[in-house]
């Protein structure tokens, strides 16, 4: 009898602990997933992981599938992910993850720190016979690390001035030439600031510092990472600061989460009359203050010559990926020039391609914005990105704010994100 | 699993007391309600496996990840204690726990006060108390991440909070620029946020009180401060520690509300742990880093938490 109930113990014991073991390894199994040959597909379709932020985003990757599948009709993506502020701190857990995608898009040539799980490109683009040239040569060089490709772009642009033209009218400035300097650019800040609207919105981080050294040609990151000892650094940053500051045209900056866009938010609301930003962001404007209410400059430098600070976005292919030469081919249709040129009837941004740009002039853009564009790219200031730019973009949108405050000197500001980088 | 002494039972029903239990004289005089002993693992089996996925292993994995350079994309090195050693001399972590501590000091006390607070006035006979007690547990059941951009909005220097300030001539006060305002904010926000839920937990306290204990002491010549110390006090002294002790870990996590509203600044004035952590893991790219930081997050509300159940015996009532 006693031996009969160990016998059964013994067996409800090895069933347990069987049951047990096989729940466990199912689902480390489960946890360890990827590697396989559908690894980033649903069935024949190719999973993308993008930034999506709300409906403009949502249409602007519908655009730039269709704008593929118009050149190649058996292409096939889908895509999902979350707003740019969470975009690349929840990229490479994506990467590492059972569900990876495909593929991935890169704003403003963020590849760096995201190598280790991308494919190089230099191989497919050879084995597909990819001409690399036809591709703006300024965003290559952005997204490749180490003389390696990692990304095709789909957009570049330089970033620009834009401007509420309803306000300058009101306040009875002129719109701004081409040659407009520092000085003339704060004179109309002063002219456009009444009852309560600012005359320009700053934006947070590195963005706003590198457009005004790239101006006035000095290049904000070398290959050692961001120059912070730089005087025209800490030039660019003091100036915001005084716009703020010192002649009252801009609402100082407070501390908010990072991957916010207080200058955008304050443009396209009425609440400020100029803004610096990227043409991705023309769309949402003219949406929001009309389309014939957005004015474009360049962006005011000392001498009056202003140079361009180029960033554009682009697709990669994750080490993960099932199918990488079928996902080489959906980045080949949806950056070709039949697809760009499709892209451009319905998205503002600047095609990636020269030989789309033509396209671009004739059905997003105007005589207008393609002088601002010329110039701007023709007289590039090189913009390199340094590996460390989300580090940096954090550490500097939480101590900027004590320069506003008044609580540090910019010096000091920037002494305080070195160390925090170090 | 509850076990029965049945021959207990009979002498606890004829005269109404416990004796004190006897020593169980063989494993077969302390029986199981019902079935074989495998249908009791078969309904642990579910949590534990739950407990081991979700709990144990990623608690193991991240704790020998903490001695490692292990990246998110990257491989991974064993440095051995060098983490630990570089969070000693790393000034953005010791600032952080700083911050923590603060908020903690801050934090926890005024939480249990409101919440005893409210829930006392919300057990006196006011009309609707039933709706009121819902409407103040509506921002528990709200996400954090919602109601913090809600009220960056609000404390923004041309914010509702300063403009309604303004209306009886204050302000403006920089909420969201000076370190120590918005250090307030979070803890404000936080507060807002979490003590519906204590003020509920605590409320079932107070009603488990026997009226007959208040009427009493009511006639042995008690006021109402004396009642409220030497009577209602101890008397929810459970509730009230169960509800320090997830107020206290909560308030050492606390993540959401710094993230959204000031993204740990101006500088690093509103760094929580929790917030340096997901920097360094997800922003910084250091994965072995950031486990060694949790690690002593862990041994830090393993300590509180160890030193509450240690300090309940001189507190807590459960008479």
């Amino acid at each position: 009898m006693k031996s009969r109930l160990k016998n059964t113990r013994r067996r409800g014991r090895v069933v347990v602990s069987v049951v047990v073991a096989g729940v466990l390894s199912l689902g480390l199994a489960a946890c360890s997933g990827g590697g396989g040959g559908t690894s980033g597909l649903d069935g024949k379709t190719l999973k993308m992981y993008t930034w999506i932020g709300g409906k403009a985003d949502t249409q602007q990757w519908n655009d730039y599938i269709a704008g593929g599948m118009h050149a190649d009709p058996k292409m096939s993506v889908s895509f999902s992910g979350p707003p740019i502020g969470d975009y690349y701190t929840k990229l490479p857990s994506v990467m590492k993850s059972s569900s990876a995608p495909c593929l991935v898009t890169f704003q403003n040539g963020r590849v760096n720190q995201y190598v280790q799980g991308l494919e190089p490109l230099d191989d497919l683009a050879k084995k597909n016979k990819l001409d690399l040239k036809a591709y703006s040569s300024v965003m290559l060089e952005q997204l490749s690390v180490d003389g390696k490709l990692y990304s095709i772009p789909f957009n570049a642009g330089p970033t620009v001035m834009l401007y509420n033209k309803k306000m300058f009218k009101d306040a009875g400035v002129a719109d701004p030439t081409n040659d407009w300097t520092t000085d003339d650019f704060i004179a109309t800040a002063k002219a456009t600031t009444k009852n309560g609207v600012y005359g320009f919105a700053i934006g947070q981080a590195s963005n706003p510092i590198s457009t005004l050294m790239a101006a006035d040609g000095y290049p904000w990151a070398d290959k050692n990472g961001p120059k912070l000892d730089d005087p025209h650094f800490r030039d660019a940053l003091q100036l915001l600061v005084d716009l703020s500051n010192k002649y009252k045209v801009a609402k100082p900056l407070e501390a908010a989460a990072g991957g916010t866009f207080p200058d955008i938010d304050a443009f396209s609301t009425g609440q400020a009359a100029m803004e610096m930003t990227g043409l991705w962001d023309l769309q949402h404007e003219q949406k929001a203050l009309g389309k014939d209410n957005v004015g474009i400059a360049v962006i005011p430098s000392k001498s009056g010559v202003s140079k361009g600070f180029v960033g554009g976005s682009g697709f990669g292919i994750t080490k993960t990926c099932g199918d990488k030469q079928k996902a080489f081919e959906a980045i080949e249709a949806m950056t070709s020039k039949s697809g760009l040129e499709f892209v451009t009837k319905s998205q503002a941004s600047v095609p990636a391609r020269l030989d789309a740009l033509d396209a671009w002039s004739a059905n997003a853009g105007s005589p207008e914005f393609a002088a601002v564009i010329r110039q701007l790219m023709g007289d590039a200031t090189p913009s390199p990105v340094p590996s460390n730019q989300a580090q940096l973009d954090t550490l500097l949108t939480q101590y900027e704010v004590n320069a506003f405050s008044g609580k540090s000197t910019v010096a000091e500001v920037l002494q305080q994100v070195k160390a925090g980088l170090a | 699993m509850t076990f029965v002494r049945l021959d207990r039972a009979e002498e606890e029903a004829s005269d109404g007391s416990v004796a004190p239990p006897d020593r169980p004289r063989g494993r077969l005089r302390r029986r199981p309600l019902g079935g074989p002993r495998w249908v009791g693992w078969a309904f642990v089996l579910p949590g534990l496996i739950g407990l081991a996925v979700f709990i144990v292993i990623p608690q193991v994995a991240s704790l020998i990840l903490g001695f490692s350079d292990s990246t998110l994309l990257g491989g991974t090195q064993f440095t051995g204690t060098h983490n630990y050693i570089r969070l000693l001399h790393d000034p953005q972590f010791l600032n952080s726990i700083l911050v923590t501590a603060i908020f903690v000091l801050v934090y926890v006390p005024a939480n249990i006060a409101i919440s005893m607070a409210m829930a006392m006035w919300l057990k006196t006979r006011i009309a609707g108390r039933n709706w009121l007690r819902v409407i103040f547990l509506i921002p528990a059941l709200s996400p954090m991440v919602a109601n913090a951009a809600v009220f960056r909005l609000l404390f923004q220097k041309d914010g509702a909070v300063n403009q309604a300030l303004a209306t009886i001539g204050l302000g403006p006060i920089p909420w969201l620029s000076d370190g120590n305002w918005a250090l307030a904010v979070v803890i404000g926000v936080s507060l807002w946020q979490s003590f519906g839920y204590n003020m509920i937990v605590l409320g079932a306290g107070l009603d488990s009180i026997s009226p007959d204990v208040i009427a009493a002491s009511r006639i042995d010549g008690a006021g109402r401060f004396r009642r409220l110390v030497s009577i209602t006090l101890p008397l929810v002294s459970p509730a009230l520690f169960f509800t320090t002790v997830l107020t206290v870990i909560g308030a050492w996590q606390t993540f959401a509300q710094a993230y959204v509203i000031t993204g740990g600044g101006p500088g690093n004035s509103t760094m929580t742990i929790m917030l340096y952590l997901y920097q360094t893991a997800f922003t910084n790219n250091q994965l072995g880093y950031a486990s060694a930081i949790a690690t002593v997050l862990f041994l830090i509300i393993a300590i509180f938490t160890l030193f509450q159940l240690w300090g309940q015996r001189k507190w807590v009532h459960y008479d």
